[in-house]
């Protein structure tokens, strides 16, 4: 069996994802990036490969995505997040036309065309603001874990506002309304608020043409998924693995060159072509 | 001061190799060749500008050849803006920084072909700036194709002749030129040898490396650099690089001045394997190998006539730059071209306009940016890179 491998090694996790040689996903692993892109890279791949019985040669093209893409040292290609979750995304519902990915450092808007090919994006700014980071400094100075943060948003009675569009300086307003005595849940409300209103003008920008799918980490928040359909007015695609949504267009579209470069071998075409050599060896 | 160091004699790998041509390369003040004029008194050492520039003639003199690429980034313009405008290419400023600040005092002359008004400027203010040095400005034929052209050109390559032989108080004979083209043309031969192999196997042979090794010959005598790249054909047959899917590319632009390095390394790291290129075209645009006998002034006017790469800074004659640029996309399975023009460079801004709407018309796709010297920041090009290979590699019948 010939197996493709998207790996995403993105600023909190690194997520991979196995396609089979007809496309069907095999399999996930997730893995904390931390400093060693490429130890982590490594890791999610053993993963792949010790919990799905796939040995290292059956896996003939592996496509890296993510900030730290170019950090993965055995892959054949590495591609940019927009095409990766744009592809993703229309995997997940293919009546897709535009998509948000909410990332731990970035966040970013697509607006994709029926092929998946990616028309037009924005992204946010490059500070924290709009992102999962943002929430996670918010998190910590509530003392609490990250992963408990939208559920308790959800029970906000009496939202407090957060202006400041900086990380850093938004957790001393969440320090202030703390000392003011306002409740967690009211807080982190406001702190969703706040990152909804950055995130939705972004998808603005690029013209929020339905349907809007969400995709990257921050999607498992359902706080932060509420926040945003209140102000869109509209129901968000969201899915169990929109968090792998990058992984999985890095591998689809690591299947389809793959794919191609065979048809091109078998016409004989690109025969002195590196990329037709790639596929058909292992790299050194 | 060290001796001139023959490092690719002792080189192990081809990394050691490389690294050494990039630090050399990267030493626009030229201490290879202020070494070479402590182990030759009494010699001269000759700048010249970097496309079209008649070498043979220099070292038939005596003389060492010294491309002048200007400071490679390496350089704070703080003379020369007195003296040249800042919307001129980088190039230009910061070879008469390198001048004014007294970093080449080794230089004893400058040779100036006529490829565009910002050469021609700076050959005078050279001359105005430094009175008591050799500067020649040297006449290109424009019409190629008149039979005139081949006599007119070989005046001015003998009044180069005569003007060296002044300069060094020694004749310049036949013979000397002849020999001279004879190095100079197993250098051209055994750098299209290595952009072949590059060509061919873009993943063993890295743009950046391919580069440092060609760009390394400007610094040294010619013949040492004949020595220096028979060592680089051996080391990289065994230089052994990952894998990597790509697409194939032409890069258009750099004749004259020369694109940061981290600006390669980006293209390449994006997935654009430059196949086909005018990186350092000045030391290889002959076509073919000048005729190494008869009449060597002829010969070197000949082949200027009929067998020079085109650029934008020569006259096609009866070749047609874009048909050149489609048959070499034809030949080398490009599927795609950059081009990397140098800011304010008007020549290869002229020629990309109509180079790519003959490319557009053959359904070819382009991607265009401009670099310069002092560049720093390449995250925009690798963005635009990036998107350029995947829109290529999946979403075109390419």
């Amino acid at each position: 069996m010939s197996y493709s491998v998207g790996i995403d090694v993105g600023a909190r996790m690194t997520r991979a994802l196995l396609l089979d040689g007809h496309g069907r996903v095999q399999g996930r692993a997730i893995r904390e990036t931390g400093a060693r892109l490429e130890l982590a890279a490594q890791q999610v791949l053993e993963d792949l490969c010790g919990n799905y019985r796939v040995s290292r040669p059956e896996i003939v093209y592996i496509a890296s995505t993510g900030y730290g893409r170019y950090r993965v040292p055995f892959r054949q290609i590495q591609i940019t997040e927009m095409s990766c979750h744009a592809v993703g995304a229309l995997w997940l519902f293919p009546r897709t036309r535009t998509v948000l990915d909410i990332g731990a450092m970035n966040s970013r808007a697509l607006r994709i065309a029926p092929t998946g090919r990616v028309e037009a994006f924005r992204m946010n700014d490059r500070c924290a603001s709009g992102a999962g980071r943002f929430l996670e400094r918010v998190a910590r100075s509530l003392e609490l874990e990250l992963e408990e943060v939208g559920e308790l948003s959800l029970r906000s009675q009496d939202p407090q506002p957060i202006s400041s569009i900086c990380a850093v300086l938004a957790e001393s307003e969440v320090i202030n309304h703390v000392t003011a005595g306002k409740s967690v849940e009211d807080i982190l409300r406001g702190a969703h608020n706040s990152i909804g209103e950055r995130l939705v003008a972004l998808v603005r920008q690029v013209g929020a043409h339905p349907e809007i799918t969400l995709t990257g980490g921050v999607t498992k928040n359902r706080g932060m998924v509420r926040a945003l359909e209140e102000r869109l007015g509209v129901q968000l695609n969201v899915s169990p693995h929109s968090d792998y949504a990058g992984a999985l267009g890095a591998a689809l579209l690591a299947r389809q060159r793959w794919l191609r470069l065979q048809e091109s071998a078998a016409r004989g075409r690109l025969q002195s072509c590196e990329g037709a050599q790639t596929a058909f060896g292992p790299s050194p | 001061m060290e001796p001139l160091n023959f490092f690719w004699e002792e080189a192990k790998s081809w990394d050691e190799l490389v690294e050494k041509c990039r630090t050399l390369w990267l030493d626009p003040a030229g201490s290879t060749v202020r070494a070479w004029k402590q182990q030759h008194p009494g010699e001269k050492a000759i700048g010249c500008f970097p496309v079209y520039t008649p070498q043979e003639l220099l070292v038939a003199a005596g003389c060492l050849p010294v491309s002048l690429f200007g400071g490679r980034g390496q350089v704070e313009i703080d003379h020369a803006d007195s003296h040249i405008q800042s919307f001129v290419c980088s190039i230009a400023r910061s070879t008469l920084e390198l001048g004014l600040a007294g970093h080449i005092d080794w230089l004893d002359g400058f040779v100036v072909p006529s490829i565009c008004d910002v050469a021609r400027n700076l050959s005078g203010i050279w001359q105005h700036n430094f009175p008591k040095g050799f500067v020649l400005y040297l006449h290109l034929p424009q019409n190629v194709d008149s039979a005139a052209a081949g006599t007119y050109y070989r005046g001015e390559l003998e009044r180069l002749r005569d003007s060296l032989a002044t300069l060094t108080g020694r004749p310049v004979s036949d013979e000397a030129v002849r020999r001279a083209i004879r190095v100079y043309n197993r250098n051209r031969a055994l750098l299209a040898e290595l952009f072949e192999r590059r060509a061919a196997r873009p993943a063993q042979w890295p743009v950046v490396h391919v580069y440092a090794l060609a760009a390394a010959g400007n610094l040294l005598p010619r013949q040492e650099h004949n020595r220096l790249l028979e060592r680089a054909l051996v080391l990289g047959d065994a230089n052994l690089c990952p894998q990597r899917d790509v697409v194939r590319v032409a890069l258009r632009g750099a004749f004259c001045e020369q694109p940061p390095l981290e600006l390669l390394e980006v293209l390449e790291e994006a997935g654009c394997a430059v196949v086909d290129d005018d990186l350092q075209i000045g030391a290889r645009f002959f076509l073919a190998p000048v005729a190494e006998a008869g009449d060597p002034l002829m010969a070197l006017a000949d082949a200027y006539r009929h067998r020079t790469v085109l650029t934008p800074v020569n006259n096609p004659g009866r070749r047609s730059r874009s048909d050149d640029l489609l048959r070499r996309c034809q030949e080398k399975a490009l599927q795609g071209i950059i081009f990397a023009s140098p800011k304010f460079c008007e020549p290869a801004l002229y020629d990309s306009v109509l180079l790519k709407r003959a490319l557009e018309g053959a359904g070819l796709p382009v991607l265009e940016f401009e670099y310069e010297e002092k560049m720093t920041v390449f995250e925009t090009v690798r963005m635009q890179a990036e998107t350029f290979v995947e829109s290529i590699l999946f979403f075109s019948e390419r």
